[in-house]
Formats: C-alpha cells, structure tokens, sequence
C-alpha cells in the first residue's frame, strides 16, 4: 500500500455540526462566513453528534469540531462547592458552551463529556432574559466555568455580550475565568468595576505538560498587564496547582515572575488551590489514561479527591508563605478542603 | 490490520487484486486476506451486511489501533460526478443518523449518504447505498467513532440499470488511490491505549495477584502514574512479595510510595 503524507491534523473546526433550527441565526451565520472551507453538516439536535457512543476523547482533541445549538431550558446553574463565589448573594455559572477549546490534563470536563467537541449555544440572548428575575439583588455569573470562553471570543462575541449586558443591570457581576491572552474583545469597552477577569497562571513548564493549546505563561502575563492597564479589575489564580517533583522551584518562582510584572496593588486578589475533583470525574479521567494527574494516589473525602493532607498543607502553605510577600493575607484567597 | 467491507463481488474484485489478497474460508461468508488486510463481501443490503460484519468482527476482533474501511459504488444527484469519490461524514437511516469522526485531512469531497433499502430510481437530496448504516451499527461495538470511514464511489445519477459489474469493478478500480489516502491518514490517526507491552502486562497482572483487589487497583493506578509521567523510563523491579499479610501490605506502600515518588 502505498503511503500518502497526511500527517498534519485538520484546521481547527474543520467540520462544523449546526443544528437545523439555528442555521439562520446571527451569530451562526457569522461563524460560517468565519469558517468559509469546514464542512457544514446539518444535524437535528446537538446530542447527536456530541453524545454518540464510541467516541474517542483523547483522539478528538487534536481535532476538535465546533457544534451550534440552541440551548433548550437552563443557561444559568447554582455555583457548585469545589468554586469561590465570593460571598456575593446568589452565585450562578452560565453555560453557553460546552467543552473547550483547551486540552488540560486535569480538567473535569474530560470526565464529563463524552465528546473533545464543542458545543456553542447561540442563542445567549435567552441567557440574558433568564437572569432578569435575579438581578433585583446583587448576583454573580461565571461566564467561563466549564470551558474557557475568552479563547474561542474571536468566534463567539459572547463576552462582549456579557459585558455589554452587565452594564445595563447594576446587580450583576460577572466573572470571566481564563488561560486565554485573547483581550482583543476588551479593548473597546470601557472597564467595568463589577467584572473580575480572573486569570489561571501556571508554570511554563506545568503548561508544557499539563495544559495543551493553551497560550503561553509570557503570554498570559502580558494580558493580565494589557487588561490592567485598560482598567480592568483583575484576579489571578493559581490554582490547580499540580504538585510534581520540582513543586518546591516551580511555584514560588512563579509567584516572583508574576510580581516582577505586575503590581500587586493593581490585582484585587490571588486565589491559591491545590488540585482537587470529584471522585466520580476521577474515575472517568482513569478510564481515558492520559495523563499522571489522574493516577497520584490521592486522598478521598466525601466524595472528593485531593492531595493527601499533608502535601495540600505544604503546597498551600508554601505558596502563602511567598504570596505574602508580595500581598496582605485579606487579598490571598485559598481553597482548602473543609475538615 | 485494515478490514475493508465490500457488498459486491465486483466491488471486491480490484481490491484483491490490487492489495494481493487470498481467498479465507474462516468464515461462511467471502472473505480475503493478507498479512495487513480483511476484505469481506458483505453481500446487498442492510442485514446482510449487518450479519456479516458482526460475524467477521466478533471472529477477529479489532484492536484499538485497527481500521474499518466502508467502500462501495452509490447512487447521486447530478451535482456529483460518476466516478467521484466521496467521504461520508452523515449517514442517514429514516429518521436515525450517523456520523463517523474524521479527524485528518483528506483530499476527497465529503458528503451526507442515505441509506435505503433498495436500488433507488427515485431522486434524493444526497447520494444514497444500501449498507452503510447497518455496518456503521455494527462495527461501532468494535470500533471508536475515529477508526472508521465510509468511501462511496459514485456510480449512477439514480439510473441504477445502467451499472454493469465491469463498471463496478473499473469504478473501484480507478479509485483506488483515494482509498489508500483515506487508509493511510485513517491509520495515522490510531494510537493504542495500552501503555504496557504483553511482557510488562503479564509482570503487572502477577505481582497483583498477590494481592487483594482493592490493593491491586491502587498498584495499578501506581502504575500508570509511573507510565505516565516517565514515558521512556523502564517500570521499577519489584520487590519479592513477603508471605505475611501485614509485611505485604507495607511493601505494597512502599512501592507505590516509590511509583509516585
Ligand atoms: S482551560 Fe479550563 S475548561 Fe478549558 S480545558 Fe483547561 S481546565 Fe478545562
């Protein structure tokens, strides 16, 4: 047989699965015209095609396809206990896509979906009439909890929408949680004080291995110092921390690196976590065999797995000790498992 | 291993030629083989195809870095060219629909296929076979979505009287640089997802019989972990397995302590 040379893994979103009922949607139409040379092929219903069984995780996400819904039912659910909801009143993440452009080794999504694809739901506009009855008080919405929405923003415009949505309701917050440096969509719209861009900053190296497609650590810090400089109010998160051999030199030279560029006075917060997921999204990221992170022998409590006390103690207190010399203890958040 | 699924001896006949297959008479039905290939002729229509493609994959079940390739002729709308071929990304039955991955890069033009019962004089919207969706059915208990292709070569605009078998056999014949393209890109996408060798395998499964199950899954996660994170690096030796209960339970801590160190 003879041997062709196709070797490279098609253009990202090579095939486009679009539900019927939305092919004349706005913002379908402009993602088509963006995506002029994918295949365009009309399904009834998302499900189809992102819940097939004998599909293959690891295999889709070197080739990840993009599937335009219409969401039916719920855009917006009650924040879960592994997140922060920063003691505001309600907490609610919104789920306008699902799946991510990103491929972290520690995400739960791959416990989750059966499918590397991504869902977009197009019609965020039913998001926004859905928040209405809640915003009479102060509220919280995660625009980016289970994907990453600003890495697909350049496609989607649904952060700009947010963000134009927020101005007009003086209640809500948002919280725009990243490993993106895509800020381009921040640049026309002045800052907002009730919305956090929270960035995930990890080591190059933990990003080498454990955080694929994203961009780099350089490169997420110069966002952090664009949005900063726009005016925006920025959280920095490091958070999963994966605890490896070098965990001892990667971490607190992180800290200094971010330091070194950033003012800590211009940062509302920085969250500290240890890596930490439920049990039963564990046991879907073994069966996938991917990565180590699934296989350290972690400690279970109540349904939720994490570093062994001992090494959660020394991660975080490791990680306080230097982030305070850079930071009052009231602006260092962290998440400990709750004894 | 490549298994190739046919429905018609002509569709068959220039790929045994071309690949150098021989006759097998394993099974009750058609069969070619060589060292890297399975061609079955299925036979026309869905349960014919759906009992001989469940037949040959319950035989010789497929590994996770095996292929199955769907090729045969099909009716299409005049839009298509006779002669062309065509991957398919939708597979439509009545109101069910499939849909195999395809996650390389191609040079062939995809297409939505119907699959209908009989020869179609009547027009339909997109090109149409008789088997597809059955094979699709039954080879997806074997295969992942991504380890599958339907290449359909277009043999009628809806005329199907004026196929003849050497048409057939010239239209599969002329194609077949288009197959080997899909074959090729299709196995370049496989990776096996098994992380130890057959030796390797059969040292973990002993040393876990030493030990109770809920020890073994731990050793195992240790394992992989190991794996994991030191591709290269050879699994560590393992220890001598002492006799008492509590002995052995220290030196299973100790080597996981050790594999996740
Ligand atoms: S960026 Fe977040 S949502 Fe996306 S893969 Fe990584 S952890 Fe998952």
């Amino acid at each position: 047989m003879k041997n062709s040379s196709h070797t490279s893994p098609p253009k990202l979103f090579s095939h486009l699965y679009i539900e019927r009922s939305v092919l004349d949607h706005p913002q379908t139409q402009m993602i088509r015209a963006k995506f002029g040379e994918s295949q365009v092929i009309v399904i009834d219903h998302y499900k189809e095609v992102f819940n097939r069984p004998s599909q293959s995780f690891a295999a889709q996400s070197r080739s990840k396809k993009l599937i335009l819904a219409r969401k039916e039912g719920k855009f917006l659910h009650e924040g879960s206990q592994y997140s922060d909801g920063f003691d505001h009143k309600q907490f609610f993440y919104a789920s306008s896509v699902m799946g991510c452009l990103y491929d972290c080794d520690y995400c739960y999504l791959q416990g989750l979906y059966p499918s590397a694809n991504t869902v977009l739901f197009v019609n965020l506009e039913e998001a926004f009439v859905q928040l209405l009855p809640y915003l009479g008080e102060d509220t919280l919405v995660a625009t980016s909890y289970d994907t990453d929405t600003l890495a697909i923003e350049s496609l989607t415009h649904q952060t700009r929408e947010w963000l134009a949505f927020a101005e007009d309701h003086k209640h809500l917050h948002l919280e725009i949680r990243t490993k993106s440096a895509n800020i381009k969509s921040l640049k026309s719209i002045a800052p907002n004080p009730r919305v956090t861009l929270a960035w995930t900053l990890s080591p190059q190296e933990i990003i080498d291995v454990y955080e694929h497609a994203t961009p780099s650590f350089e490169k997420r810090l110069s966002a952090v110092e664009e949005a900063i400089a726009l005016g925006w109010k920025v959280r920095l998160c490091v958070d999963p921390v994966i605890y490896t051999e070098h965990f001892d030199s990667l971490y607190p030279k992180l800290i200094d690196q971010i330091f070194e560029t950033i003012d800590p006075n211009a940062i509302e917060h920085l969250t500290l976590g240890s890596f930490r997921m439920s049990q039963n999204h564990l046991r879907a990221l073994k069966k996938l065999r991917r990565s180590d992170v699934a296989f350290y022998p972690y400690a279970v409590r109540d349904e939720m797995v994490t570093y062994p006390e001992r090494i959660e103690n020394t991660i975080l207190e490791t990680l306080l000790s230097k982030a305070l010399v850079y930071l009052p203890q009231e602006r260092i958040r962290t998440w400990q498992r709750q004894l | 291993m490549i298994y190739i699924i046919a429905a018609l001896d002509a569709e068959a006949r220039a790929l045994v030629d071309y690949y150098q297959l021989k006759r097998d008479s394993a099974l009750p039905y058609t069969l070619y083989t060589n060292e890297r290939i399975i061609l079955l002729v299925s036979g026309m229509g869905k349960s014919n195809a759906l009992m001989a493609v469940s037949a040959l994959l319950g035989w010789k079940i497929p590994k996770n870095t095996d292929i199955l390739i769907n090729i045969g002729i099909c009716g299409a709308p005049a839009a298509y060219e006779i002669g062309e071929a065509l991957l398919i990304h939708q597979i439509q039955d009545e109101t069910r629909r499939y849909y195999p991955d395809i996650l390389y890069t191609h040079s062939l033009r995809e297409s939505p296929l119907t699959c209908v019962d009989e020869a179609q004089s009547a027009l339909h919207d997109a090109p149409v076979d008789m088997e597809s969706s059955a094979i699709f059915q039954a080879a997806s208990r074997f295969f992942k979505l991504h380890q599958m292709a339907f290449v359909k070569i277009v043999s009628d605009h809806f005329a199907p009287e004026t196929v003849s078998k050497e048409g057939v056999v010239e239209l599969i014949r002329s194609n077949l640089d288009a197959l080997d393209e899909v074959c090729s890109a299709l196995e370049h996408v496989q990776s096996p997802d098994t992380l130890y060798t057959e030796d390797e395998y059969k040292e973990v499964e002993r040393l876990k019989s030493y030990f109770t199950k809920a020890q073994g899954s731990a050793l195992d996660d240790a394992l992989n972990y190991f794996r994991l994170k030191h591709p290269t690096m050879p699994l560590p030796a393992y220890p001598d397995i002492p006799d008492s209960k509590r002995e052995r339970k220290r030196a299973l801590e100790e080597l996981i302590a050790h594999l996740t160190a």
